[in-house]
């Protein structure tokens, strides 16, 4: 019989065989990059499919040791960070209005949000590009952030909304009988609550962000202001002599957002489980 | 309420209209008290191509105290693009990479290019040809100072065409495929072309089509954008056979020009390929693509073999020539300053060792020493005339069609006239 | 209230939510409630303030950077442009009777389509038997929902990166099949115009599955447990209870990934770009209508021209996504849209 309350109980082999399979092709050629970077371009040449023998470690430290390397990493995490926190307070506090308040603009507001899906990066980049330079924010990090933000917004709404919108009246009555305004229930009540579709759209708007790499392209051209992104394709483009310096680059930069998921995958399944479970 | 959503959002809509409105207009870089700075693009990411513009950097703020000049690399490949969205935005670069031909008449039509043609000083005008300076020629002024001529034909490894017995380099196309047959019976890959940047490609058609057309059919398709002589055709159809004897590398359709021990040049530089159809510039950068980062020793270099009764005369040449224009924005005299500099016999001496390659000025050419860099200096001053690439002559969005054009006749999804097709077809687009 | 009903309604929208609604219905804003409470003139100008305040600068970084550029974008599209100066060259519809008549652009949509379907229908089956098979509270489930994710955590331009390198005529793809004996097996993966478009569903939905299957996780994991427990109980077997009671109830979640891939599959543009360049992407069959726009657009300098290609695809991007709203979606969506039911 299911549903038995164990948290610790092991799978049927199947299963884990199964699971297995899935992530051995999943991880493959993530470790073909990472270990990749562990050779020399002449292994590489001479056995593509090869393991390193003997194992460099020169490419790694290298790109450790470069300061270029973690200028870059410094400058993804201030865009990524900065991007996720204003796509998630600006969502959020719109994803309330469309939620829970009624009033007539309501239909085309969302729409309006919801037309932003349509539309890639590639085709706004050019007028884009003037606008942020007339603002001044070229080769700024904000330059690259408020686009971000604007883009961000409506994956993060069309998930909000329903989110919002399925806390029960029963709580905002009660807190209005309490005595709380709107927006006190809003922050004391609802931002609580929508921690887990907060979360979610949380990560989402930093893994993209993360990973921008046209935006930048065009906004950035000072080599030090350059996000990761940027620096590896520069990078690859720079030692394409040496495509195992270019493997070693490319897999550290996969960790930050890696380790970024780690953290944060807990909460998100946490977050959705710890609804029903209560 | 809704209303005062809308009037947000006209806000938004009235700030940001007001704001392009009045940014169109943009400023140059120079202050009024004396400093000048200057930001200067070029393509040489790496080694000695890179560190030839950092001392010439140097060597220019050192000469002249209240110019800074700020450098920046930026891969040959992107160069288009990012070129394109600043010049597009009127912030472009003071100093930046030019080639010429119908791309860089389309920059001066919309007055973003410095015309030089008063500022040029005269020890530049005695030691470059005036053929290489009016590669940068529009309507009759000059627009850019060229640094390099580089015409264009087949690099070969003299080591692999003797193991494949071939004793005399190719002179005419039948002679070459017989060069094709002997290596692959060799087991040598015998061309090496890198399609995937589509230009590799296309410089085949090029030199087809300039054996076949007339110099004077050229010039005249550059201008009306037509290309209804049969000529075009017929260099197509020869092309077309050509590639029908399956000469190229194994999977030529993702392999790159310049990137990595993969792309054409790297092919060469490991001796996997025996030939490569390309511009002076290849020796340099397969020297960077050698295992121990030296020239090839066994370099060497033919003009691409002639065609019968073609209307194109015997010897001609075509190449391309790089060189640097000044933004229309730029401080006048600190720009000129720097293109009459960087074309020194010094500074080009210093260019040719470092680039591997031909520096425009004549006098700076006595420094090359590479037997292939030679053999084209020969040919290159034989020559009855030189044209440059067809892709830089007829302008980006021609040029493009027409690459990709080439490069799917080459992947067998179009046949001869739908070359042609394409490169009406675009013509239409822009 | 008990969190545990705040967290089955937050779910079961459709099916309880109305049910609680009902019950002392008495809405703060009292506009339309049954008791006739009026508003005060206080409480209206309030609720305008609160909305401006919180909805405002979202919609003002919206409008100044998403829309305004869109819009720009379109003005181009009426032009002959070539991206220096300002636009002259008027041509009204010109360009959009280019882009139809433009066979390599009626490829790209067609390659567009393609992958749209290939990406439902292999990432589908895929994922929801994954999703099954992981939902179980076994040990060392969130490991293996961390490492499935991997992919989709990793940047489209490392992801091109790395299998353009593993693709190559002598990569390790190749390499690997002829250490194995399988030599017979060597493929142009990327160049062969058979092949490539096989070979870049297969980088999709090695970088996407996992996605997939942390979404159906998510909806599977707020379908409470009681519901499967009770068919059990009744005698259903294992595989009739996700028929018929977990596969409907994940609907909303299947639906709303659907929608994402089919959306994400329109703008695909990255990973063709970074492993078929600039220019062979037709060639070998994997041009999308993205990619046709940089190549006919910003790379050959016709910018007006890539501005109209920009608008085709928004519209088409649209037509498919209200489609897909209101045929679809609209069960799934009808609080967000209309007005609520009482």
């Amino acid at each position: 019989m299911r549903g038995t309350r164990e948290r610790q109980k092991w799978g049927s082999p199947a299963t884990y065989f199964i699971a297995f399979v899935f992530i051995a092709l999943c991880l493959g050629p993530v470790l073909y990059i990472v270990i990749g970077g562990f050779r020399d371009n002449s292994q590489i040449t001479a056995s593509p499919a090869g393991f390193p023998s003997p194992w460099r470690l020169d490419n790694y430290l290298n790109v450790l040791t470069s300061p270029t390397f973690w200028q870059q990493i410094g400058n993804s995490t201030i865009v990524a960070l900065t991007t996720t926190i204003g796509v998630v307070v600006l969502g959020l506090m719109v994803s309330f209005v469309l939620a829970r308040y009624k009033f007539t603009g309501r239909g085309a507001m969302y729409s309006l949000f919801a037309a932003g899906l349509m539309f890639p990066m590639t085709v706004a980049i050019t007028p884009l590009y003037i606008l942020i330079k007339d603002l001044g924010l070229m080769n700024s990090l904000a330059g690259v952030i408020l686009p971000q933000i604007g883009f961000g917004l409506p994956v993060t709404i069309i998930i909000l909304v329903p989110f919002l919108k399925a806390i029960p009246d029963e709580i905002e009555e009660a807190a209005s009988i309490d005595g709380a305004s709107r927006l006190g229930f809003f922050f004391r009540m609802v931002v609580p609550l929508s921690v887990p579709g907060v979360v979610t759209t949380g990560i989402l708007a930093f893994v993209a962000s993360w990973n921008s790499y046209l935006l930048p392209l065009f906004i950035l051209s000072d080599q030090s202001m350059y996000t990761l992104p940027l620096g590896v394709q520069a990078f690859a483009s720079q030692y394409s002599v040496n495509t195992a310096s270019v493997l070693a680059f490319t897999s550290l930069s996969m960790i930050p957002a890696l380790i970024f998921f780690t953290l944060f995958e807990r909460r998100i399944v946490g977050g959705l489980t710890g609804a029903v479970k209560g | 309420m809704k209303r005062k959503d809308r009037i947000a959002g006209i806000l938004a809509l009235a700030v940001g209209t007001a704001l392009l409105a009045s940014g169109c207009a943009s400023g140059g870089d120079s202050s009024s008290d004396g400093d000048v700075a200057m930001t200067f693009w070029q393509n040489s990411t790496t080694g000695e191509g890179k560190a030839y513009w950092e001392k010439t950097v140097a060597d220019f703020e050192a000469a002249n105290p209240t110019v800074t000049i700020t450098m920046q690399s930026i891969q040959n490949e992107e160069m288009d693009g990012k070129l394109q969205t600043a010049l597009n935005s009127g912030d472009a670069p003071d100093i930046f990479m030019a080639r010429g031909g119908g791309k860089l008449a389309d920059v001066v039509a919309a007055g973003q290019a410095m015309d030089i043609t008063d500022s040029i000083d005269s020890a530049t005008k005695a030691a470059v040809p005036e053929g290489v300076l009016s590669a940068f020629e529009v309507d009759g002024k000059i627009y850019g100072m060229p640094t390099a001529v580089l015409p264009g034909g087949i690099f070969y490894s003299k080591d692999l065409f003797a193991a494949a017995g071939i004793d005399a380099v190719p002179t005419t196309i039948d002679e070459l495929n017989t060069a094709v047959d002997k290596l692959k019976a060799a087991d040598i890959a015998p061309i090496a072309v890198g399609a995937k940047d589509a230009w590799p490609a296309a410089h085949w058609y090029y030199f087809f089509a300039l054996r076949a057309c007339s110099q004077a059919t050229m010039t005249a398709a550059a201008q009306s954008m037509t290309f209804d002589d049969p000529c075009w055709l017929t260099a197509s159809e020869q092309m077309e056979e050509f590639v029908k004897t399956e000469p190229f590398n194994a999977g030529f359709l993702t392999t790159s020009a310049q990137q990595g021990a993969g792309s054409s040049a790297g092919l060469l530089a490991n001796h996997k390929a025996a030939m490569e159809l390309m511009g002076a510039w290849d020796p340099g950068v397969i020297a960077s693509l050698t295992p121990d980062q030296k020239p090839l020793p066994d370099l060497g270099w033919f003009s691409f073999p002639e065609m019968s009764d073609g209307a194109g005369s015997a010897g001609a040449m075509m190449g391309g020539v790089d060189g640097f224009t000044c933004s229309a924005q730029a401080p006048k005299k600190e720009c000129t300053d720097f293109l009459n500099f960087i074309v020194q016999k010094d500074q080009q001496e210093g260019y040719a060792n470092a680039f591997h390659t031909l520096p425009a000025n004549t006098d700076a050419q006595g420094v090359v020493t590479d037997p292939a860099l030679q053999s084209i200096l020969t040919a290159y001053g034989d020559a009855p005339y030189v044209t440059v690439w067809l892709d830089t002559l007829f302008g980006q969005n021609v040029g493009n069609a027409l690459n990709t054009g080439v490069v799917d006749l080459l992947a067998g999804k179009a046949g001869a006239a739908d070359i042609i097709s394409a490169v009406n077809a675009a013509a239409a687009k822009g | 209230m008990s969190e545990k009903s705040a967290g089955a309604a937050s779910v079961l929208d459709e099916k309880t939510l109305t049910g609680t609604r009902k019950v002392g219905d008495i809405a703060p804003n009292g506009a339309s409630s049954p008791t006739g409470r009026r508003p005060r003139r206080g409480a209206d100008w309030r609720k305008r303030l609160e909305i401006t305040v919180l909805s405002g600068p979202a919609i003002v970084v919206f409008v100044s950077f998403v829309i305004f550029p869109v819009v720009l974008a379109a003005y181009y599209g009426f032009f002959r442009w070539k991206g220096y100066g300002p636009a002259t060259d008027f041509v009204g519809l010109g360009n959009y009777a280019i882009i139809f008549a433009d066979s390599a652009f009626r490829e790209a949509l067609l390659h567009n389509g393609i992958i749209i379907v290939l990406s439902l229908v292999i990432q589908f089956p895929i994922a929801i038997v994954l999703a099954l098979l992981l939902n179980q509270k076994i040990r060392g489930r969130s490991v293996i929902r961390v490492l499935i994710f991997v992919p989709y955590i990793i940047s489209e331009v490392i992801v091109g990166i790395g299998w353009g390198l593993m693709l190559q005529t002598n990569g390790a793809v190749n390499d690997l099949l002829e250490s194995v004996g399988l030599g017979a097996f060597r493929a142009d993966w990327l160049s062969d115009p058979k092949i490539a478009i096989w070979s870049l569903m297969l980088i999709i939905s090695w970088k996407y599955i996992g996605f997939a299957v942390i979404l159906f996780l998510a909806g599977l994991q707020s379908i409470p447990e009681e519901l499967s427990e009770a068919a059990a109980i009744d005698g259903a077997s294992y595989w009739q209870i996700q028929r018929n009671i977990t596969l409907p109830l994940l609907g909303p979640t299947v639906r709303i990934w659907a929608f994402l891939s089919i959306i994400g599959s329109l703008q695909l543009f990255d990973l063709v770009f970074i492993i078929w360049g600039q220019y062979i992407a037709s060639t070998a069959g994997t041009s999308t209508m993205a990619t046709y726009m940089v190549a006919n657009g910003r790379t050959s300098g016709n910018f007006g021209y890539g501005s109209a290609v920009a608008v085709v695809m928004f519209l088409i991007s649209l037509v498919i996504a209200l489609t897909y709203q209101r045929y679809v979606l609209r069960r799934d969506t009808a609080g967000a849209l209309t007005e609520r039911q009482k």
